[in-house]
């Protein structure tokens, strides 16, 4: 079931939670609200699951309104962040808890109960601990319960609140691959809030990030990574070094060195800033034409395929980082100290972006 | 083996840890015992005269004083005005825990400062409040007197007095509780599609129980012994607006010591119930709070 959003506001006292957002989730999609904390999306999934009301705006469930609708009635699963499971009752109850509420008239009989419930612990891999308290339950497998209650009721969309924040690294890895696996099982339209940008690129299919209750882009993966709209989105995907400098007739100068950018043709002395992701820059032992940057090497990490070098310009002493594979490492031989030339092989420039400390690599 | 010492702190030997951090054995018998002198004198011993009084002229006349009608209607009485206060009180102190730890609003604070209200002021004053309300000079007396109502010096009085007083016990209780549970658990219900009752009956009301138990308890300790505010709204009426501890004090003044000390030990009796209940449930809590807590986290990974 698609899920429509339009000019949703919402505001908590003077800080506005969501300014006038619009988002569209087609049915039977994985989607990812990615964000720092505070850019407003886990008010946004509370108020598409009822839990909050929005002050403006709109939302359609299959182009159905149903701003108004109450909670209980909107037929959505949400998946807390920590878990929130009934505490004194089984594993068992708390999955069966979404069918026993139902008015008698709809309720399924026992067997039919125990029946959903079965299934349900067997496609969460929990079948022996239906009888456990969720005090019993390790981290990984409470989030699975949870989810089990709520796919119990046949949800018509999945909402989950940062699903995996508050297990650690390893645990977070392998449940962010069994719930793709469940979500192609399963096929229910899902949204999810995750402030990883890792998590939200290797699970969804469409990835929303979001920063200061605006929605900055939206799109695949690929799109978002490849080509961010803004600013923020570059910072906040990926390692990028920034480049403060003037635009002017396509080329971007920045300290000693000037940057092409083609697309600011038109441009004349305009403050400007060149992102630059770590991995998108060559290494030279001597200046490579006016786009190279002198730089010395402050730091090398070389654990793994790729170096990481630490780098400090030699025009204004601001720093660098790179990586780059270690084949390319060992054959340019610069060490600690040593003198390189930098030149970025692909440069993205955007006019005086509003708050430049948000857009620092990430 | 040094993580495991870490890991397990509570495993280290308790002398170990006294000897380094504790106070000479001088001290700590000097303390123990004048704490123990202090119990003996304050607690126990007026305990154990309140049962020495009482049997003072033997078993039959203990029985007497227990049976003797104005006794009974006193302790009918205390009994019926504990039974409309204490259900009163339960569904004050749920609701306002409610409200107060459920909701965000203005005036929250001061709604919990309220509450303390009853604690803070003197029995006595609770009391007058009442007889200056609805005395036969108070704000409502002339219109209670015209449509016939008793109030002060009739029961109405004596349960409004008791549930005043009693009124912060179990909200009180539930307040802190409720409001370090949260209200993600209600949510999670009522996104499964619960309606309210069954959000409460289901969910909220399994998590307070013991909380719930223990306020209603003290609760009615209070309402059974309350002896200043129902004082001044009673009248003292025998056989009629005579509650226990209000018989006590009148055998006692007519020098009746035998009889009014047997009617206080029915009143002890009764104390020391609740503080049987009260450790009971105290101990429940505490296990149904560590079944939560103590497997928190178990950990994720194999254990190698």
């Amino acid at each position: 079931m698609s899920i429509e959003v339009r000019n949703l506001r919402k505001a908590f006292g003077n800080f506005v939670a969501l300014d006038d957002v619009d988002l569209d989730v087609p049915g039977g999609e994985l989607v990812a609200l990615l964000g720092p904390s505070g850019s407003g999306k886990t008010t946004l999934l509370r108020i598409i699951a009822g839990l909050e009301p929005a002050d403006q705006g709109m939302i359609r469930f299959e182009g159905e309104d149903a701003t108004d609708q109450p909670v209980r009635e909107r037929q959505v699963g949400f998946v807390f962040q920590h878990y929130a499971l009934f505490r004194h009752m089984s594993v068992f109850e708390n999955i069966a808890f979404g069918l026993r509420v139902r008015p008698r008239a709809m309720r399924p009989s026992e067997e039919e109960i125990r029946g959903t419930v079965m299934n349900l612990l067997r496609l969460v891999q929990l079948e022996a601990l239906g009888k456990r308290r969720p005090s019993e339950l390790s981290g990984g497998q409470r989030q699975r319960v949870a989810l089990a209650r709520a796919l119990a009721v046949k949800p018509k969309v999945l909402l989950l609140d940062e699903p995996f924040g508050a297990l650690d690294a390893k645990v977070r890895k392998e449940l962010r691959r069994w719930l793709r696996r469940l979500h192609e099982e399963v096929h229910v339209t899902s949204v999810f809030v995750t402030h990883d940008q890792e998590e939200a690129l290797e699970v969804s299919d469409r990835v929303v990030i979001m920063n200061e209750g605006r929605v900055e882009q939206s799109g695949t993966p690929e799109e978002v990574y490849e080509h961010p709209a803004t600013p923020f989105v570059y910072g906040f995907l990926g390692d990028v070094n920034l480049f403060h400098g003037r635009i002017d007739r396509g080329r971007v100068k920045v300290g000693a060195s000037e940057l092409e950018a083609p697309e600011w043709a038109e441009a004349r002395d305009q403050a400007g800033v060149a992102y630059v992701r770590t991995y998108d820059v060559k290494l030279t032992p001597s200046a490579n034409g006016r786009s190279s940057i002198e730089a010395t090497v402050r730091h090398v990490r070389t654990f793994g395929p790729v170096v990481r070098l630490e780098l400090d310009r030699a025009d204004d002493g601001g720093s660098i980082e790179a990586h780059i594979p270690r084949a390319l490492f060992d054959r340019l031989g610069v060490g600690k100290g040593e003198r390189v030339f930098v030149s970025p092989t692909s440069v993205r420039v955007f006019a005086r972006p509003s708050d430049p400390g948000a857009a620092r690599s990430a | 083996m040094a993580t495991v010492a870490i890991g397990r702190p509570a495993t280290a030997s308790p002398r170990a840890l006294t000897r380094s951090t504790g106070e000479s054995r001088a001290v700590r018998y000097t303390l123990i015992g004048i704490a123990l002198v202090f119990l003996a004198l304050v607690l126990l011993l007026p305990l154990a005269l309140v049962f020495v009084q009482a049997f003072a002229k033997g078993l039959p006349a203990y029985w007497q004083a227990i049976r003797e009608p104005d006794a009974l209607s006193a302790a009918k009485l205390t009994l019926l005005i504990a039974a409309i206060a204490v259900p009163a009180n339960l569904v004050f102190g749920v609701a306002a825990a409610w409200c107060v730890s459920k909701f965000e609003f203005r005036g929250r604070n001061l709604l919990i400062t309220l509450i303390d209200l009853p604690f803070a002021v003197s029995p006595v004053i609770s009391g007058m409040i009442f007889v200056l309300l609805f005395g036969a000079h108070g704000w409502f007396g002339d219109w209670l007197f015209e449509h016939d109502i008793k109030i002060i010096f009739a029961l109405p009085g004596m349960v409004l007095a008791t549930t005043f007083v009693t009124a912060p016990f179990i909200a009180r209780e539930l307040i802190p509780l409720m409001q370090e549970q949260g209200s993600e658990e209600e949510e999670a219900a009522i996104v499964l599609g619960a309606s309210g009752w069954q959000t409460f009956l289901r969910v909220t009301l399994p998590n307070i129980k013991w909380g719930l138990l223990y306020g209603l308890i003290l609760c009615n300790a209070r309402a059974m012994g309350e002896f200043g505010a129902v004082s001044v709204v009673s009248g003292h009426i025998r056989g009629e607006t005579n509650t226990l501890p209000l018989h006590v004090e009148i055998l006692y003044n007519e020098y009746a010591f035998a009889a009014s000390f047997a009617v206080a030990s029915v009143l002890t009796l009764l104390a020391l119930v609740t503080l049987a209940l009260k450790t009971l449930v105290e101990w429940q809590q505490r296990r149904s709070a560590a079944g939560v807590a103590d497997t928190d986290s178990p950990s994720e990974r194999i254990a190698p």
